[in-house]
């Protein structure tokens, strides 16, 4: 009797399409083998043209609920770079720590609500919440210090109201930082608390490497997410991010509906293992513990590793912002007003998204007007990467049970954090 | 002091009717006479920032944008109790967000307030675009009204 394996996982919305796993094999012989994925932002791009410059970073933090703050920096960052205008260290200090937030939110969900639940046989974080309450605890305690880092700072929880191209259109107070000070610290030992918990589970991230070129912002002086030109593990001289598209090469596959990229090969990947993987020379030091303490080093290529790359990275950023909120207490908050005039021109922004580097380019009239826009996400720029994964790993997995090779194409997909239907939130439901 | 009771404005502004609950929270925010323990607060798609919002609170008062098989521009009153959800989920993405399990495993942390009421606005159209269609936002004023007496 020949043994079939038809595995076909749907991810339904009813917006924006799908994002499907689709395997076929018969006696082990792989017949089908796809990663097939929606398209969204291009939507989003005809929303911001014949808008001022100045709704830009609002409407484009509306995109996704969990990457709202990248998306407003990266635009503001573009409408920058398109009306020249200079930012003040302070504000560049301010948009920075906003963004650790964010990524600190991100991580931990990600690592807690999705990650976890699959190293410990659980099917979703509710189910988590009482076999494993601690574990629930930690990842809610480190959410909440991500989300008043951004409250704080941009004046909302979600979708931030105070940054504004030139600057914050209201500032936090010295107390403000010195409250998120104290928060920090204490979420220190959280934060180890859930690196204990996902390096005594790490045994159970499969064991898989697959070669590809890793991309990320880079300054050659610091772990950059703000900051810096497109680098890759396989180039010397980083790309200004005004050339972005010369990186994030796109192309159409039969398969999808969303574009495909490519730079130096047929693929690459971001996130924070591409961070990692290019700049994890320059974690601070309780980060570049943490990464020892999972035998982590710069060159791995483990897809799965980007899991433990995210919770490197919380630690990072921690320490990172408790620097930069000493710096700001020193020198003091200064009033100042963002002073940005309208003209014409074209500019870029590139910001490293929780899942990995986005890119915004804006053209704008005389006016301010935006006459038009490109936003390159990083899950798009992942998704020929994930195909190319799933090319070299279902070979190896293909032999065992059905249920279990889904599982781990599952984990596979979830470990790029990969960014979904993530624009609608509507309920369905039934009534009983 | 955490208000006792938060009305939630859930939903995405740039997905047609989908962004419902944030038009109503936002005309909530113009209202000069809402009671001083009330807070209003527009969540957007940031889902699982629910856990956050509601703890603590005695009340919390959920508007969103929901299919229930109803006609469009239909808005109906109930608890987590009187449903279950419909919608498929893979777990593939942090970005799947259902409030209903949001709202589940808040009660599993025992941090679920002793009200809950979600008031479930059934949409004409949910796809890419920055207004409500025209059948929702005639009943506007209505849905505003219908939160001020829930929370009066």
């Amino acid at each position: 009797m020949s043994r079939t394996v038809d595995i076909n996982v749907k991810h339904v919305t009813r917006v924006e399409g799908h994002g499907n796993i689709v395997v076929r094999a018969t006696d082990g012989v792989i017949e089908k083998n796809e990663w097939q994925v929606p398209e969204a932002p291009r939507y989003f791009e005809a929303m911001v043209v014949n808008r001022h410059y100045e709704d830009i970073q609002t409407i484009v933090s509306r995109i996704c609920g969990i990457c709202s703050v990248t998306h407003s920096l990266a635009a503001i960052k573009a409408v920058e770079d398109a009306l020249d205008v200079q930012i003040s260290q302070q504000t560049d200090k301010l948009r920075i720590l906003t963004h650790y937030g964010e990524q600190i939110e991100s991580h931990s969900l990600h690592v807690g609500y999705l990650v976890a639940p699959d190293l410990l046989g659980q099917k979703s974080v509710v189910p988590l919440a009482t076999s494993h309450p601690e574990v629930v605890k930690t990842v809610i305690a480190l959410h909440k210090v991500g989300n008043t880092m951004m409250e704080k700072l941009a004046g909302r929880k979600t979708h931030p109201v105070r940054l504004v191209p030139g600057g914050f259109a209201m500032l936090p107070k010295a107390a403000d930082l010195r409250e998120l000070k104290t928060m920090l610290e204490a979420i220190i030992p959280e934060a180890k608390k859930l690196g204990e918990v996902v390096r005594s589970l790490a045994g159970a991230l499969p064991d898989f490497s697959r070669d590809t070129e890793y991309v990320a912002l880079v300054d050659g002086e610091s772990y950059p997410f703000y900051h810096g030109r497109i680098g890759s593990t396989d180039i010397d001289e980083p790309v200004p991010v005004h050339d972005f598209e010369q990186v994030a090469n796109e192309y159409v596959v039969a398969q999808s509906t969303a574009k495909w990229a490519r730079w130096n090969r047929d693929a690459y990947c971001v996130g924070a293992l591409a961070r990692f993987n290019v700049n994890g020379d320059y974690l601070l030091p309780l980060a570049q513990e943490t990464a020892k303490m999972f035998g982590l080093e710069r060159g791995c290529a483990n897809p799965f590793m980007n899991n433990v790359a995210q919770v490197v990275e919380i630690v990072h950023v921690i320490e990172r912002s408790l620097q930069i909120i000493d710096e700001l207490l020193t020198t003091g908050i200064e009033y100042e007003r963002p002073d940005v005039k309208a003209k014409a021109g074209n500019g870029a922004g590139a910001v490293e998204a929780p899942r990995g580097i986005l890119f915004h380019r804006y053209e704008f009239d005389d006016k301010g007007i935006c006459t038009r826009a490109n936003i390159c996400i990083p899950t798009n720029q992942n998704h020929a990467n994930i195909q190319k994964d799933f090319e070299a790993f279902v070979p190896q997995i293909i032999d065992r049970e059905q249920d279990e090779v889904r599982l781990l194409m599952e984990m596979l997909v979830r470990s790029y954090d990969p960014c979904i239907s993530c624009s609608t939130h509507f309920l369905n439901v039934e009534f009983v | 002091m955490l208000a006792p009771t938060v009305v939630i404005g859930l939903g995405n502004p740039l997905m047609t009717d989908e962004g419902v609950g944030i038009a109503v929270v936002a005309r909530l925010h113009q209202c000069a006479d809402l009671p001083a323990d009330v807070e209003v607060i527009d969540l957007g798609t940031g889902g699982l920032n629910v856990l956050h919002e509601i703890k603590g609170r005695s009340k919390v008062v959920f508007v969103d944008c929901a299919y229930m098989n109803a006609s469009p521009a239909t808005l109906r009153r109930f608890t987590p109790d009187e449903v279950q959800s419909a919608k498929l989920q893979t777990r593939l993405s942090l970005h799947e967000g259902d409030l209903l399990q949001t709202l589940e495993l808040a009660r599993q942390l025992d941090e679920l307030p002793s009200e809950i009421v979600i008031y479930g606005i059934e949409p004409e159209s949910v796809t890419f675009g920055d207004h409500l269609t025209d059948t929702l936002e005639r009943r506007l004023d209505e849905y505003v009204e219908t939160i001020r007496q829930e929370i009066r």
